[in-house]
């Protein structure tokens, strides 16, 4: 899970190694994201002025890695104005993330 | 509360001494883990818990020391303490085999913390029956 | 006691939004832990509505001068925490 923004705090990208960790010993992995995490998902992040590496471009390695899928907390996303149609591709939308997080054997944060 | 079945458990301690509760809260429920007859696999620092291997922390003397009560029970339970390389190397925590990769001027990881890959979690998320998290609070 | 499916244990101050997600993450055959700042909820007014058993870590209650409970809340030592984890299906860290 990752609940929180991206470039002002490393714990996403941690969290994302872990994610990439999983799926790379063939364990079946997907990232959630909640609460601030959702703007991780914005589509056309230009981070090259504050000399990081769009996360956005990390996490599209995630399908290639094979984690399984990439979930949107549905109300975050409507607190954040993102909607599928300016979020990066491959994400689904989740209404209810504690049903989601009751269907999975772990559920983890990176800190 | 009744009997529960002996479980093995992987402690994952992200948050760092001195700046979360973390450390503390992880080693009081491993020392009660223990005491229980439940086995502890290992303990694995990510993030800013790494700064838990540092050799350098120089703590006033009337706090408690919670690397070397950390490493005083690892010891003593024989329970690997693996802090994550990448973790670890963003965050000024060495090895002597890092320290020469990197041509660093020294090296300060803490006996007997290791270094290794998130491997070694991904393989305690497979082996052990819980895998619990200290994360720093707020 | 009966088993738990998912034992929430929280120590973020009430308020933080990881304590929100926490609450809203919580279901029925639950059970939630309040342990290091999470154990200032005792000392809210506002208690919000909590379908499941509460458990707070007594040291930490302790520490932050909430050695009395309210009712429907059980306080755990670290031993009786070690019991909670075993019994849960899983377990959360928020």
């Amino acid at each position: 899970m990752i609940d929180q923004s991206p470039y002002g705090t490393w714990v996403g990208r941690e969290a994302l190694d872990m994610a990439f960790s999983l799926a790379a010993f063939d364990q079946a992995v997907s990232i959630l994201f909640t609460d601030t995490g959702v703007n991780w998902l914005r589509a056309f992040q230009q981070p090259n002025d504050i000399a990081q590496k769009s996360v956005a471009k990390n996490l599209s390695a995630a399908p290639i890695f094979g984690v399984e899928a990439l979930y949107a907390d549905a109300a975050a996303c409507r607190r954040y104005g993102l909607t599928l149609d300016n979020m990066i591709e491959g994400v689904v939308m989740c209404e209810s993330s504690s049903e989601l997080l009751h269907q999975f054997a772990h559920a983890a944060f990176a800190g | 509360m009744a009997a529960t079945s002996l479980q093995n458990y992987t402690l994952v301690i992200t948050g760092a001494p001195y700046s979360s509760q973390a450390p503390q809260t992880a080693l009081l429920f491993a020392r009660a883990a223990i005491a229980a007859g439940h086995t502890v696999d290992r303990v694995f620092l990510y993030g800013d818990g790494v700064h838990l291997a540092s050799a350098l922390c120089a703590p006033p003397s009337d706090e408690t020391h919670w690397a070397s009560e950390w490493a005083g029970f690892l010891k003593n339970n024989a329970i690997p303490g693996v802090a994550c390389i990448a973790s670890a190397l963003r965050r000024g925590l060495v090895n002597e085999a890092e320290r020469k990769r990197y041509e660093l001027p020294a090296s300060n990881l803490l006996e007997p913390f290791i270094i290794a890959g998130l491997g070694e979690w991904v393989e305690a998320t497979v082996a052990s029956s819980r895998v619990l998290y200290f994360h720093a609070g707020d | 006691m009966a088993l738990i499916h998912t034992l929430h244990i929280l120590n973020k101050t009430p308020g933080h939004a990881r304590s929100l997600q926490c609450m809203d993450a919580l279901r029925p055959g639950d059970a939630l832990l309040f342990t290091e700042s999470a154990v200032l909820a005792l000392a809210t007014q506002q208690h919000p509505e909590i379908d499941v058993p509460v458990f707070v870590l007594a040291p930490d209650a302790l520490a932050r001068g909430l050695g009395q409970c309210p009712d429907g809340v059980t306080q755990v030592d670290f031993p009786a925490m070690v019991d909670l984890t075993a019994q849960a299906q899983t377990v959360i860290s928020w």
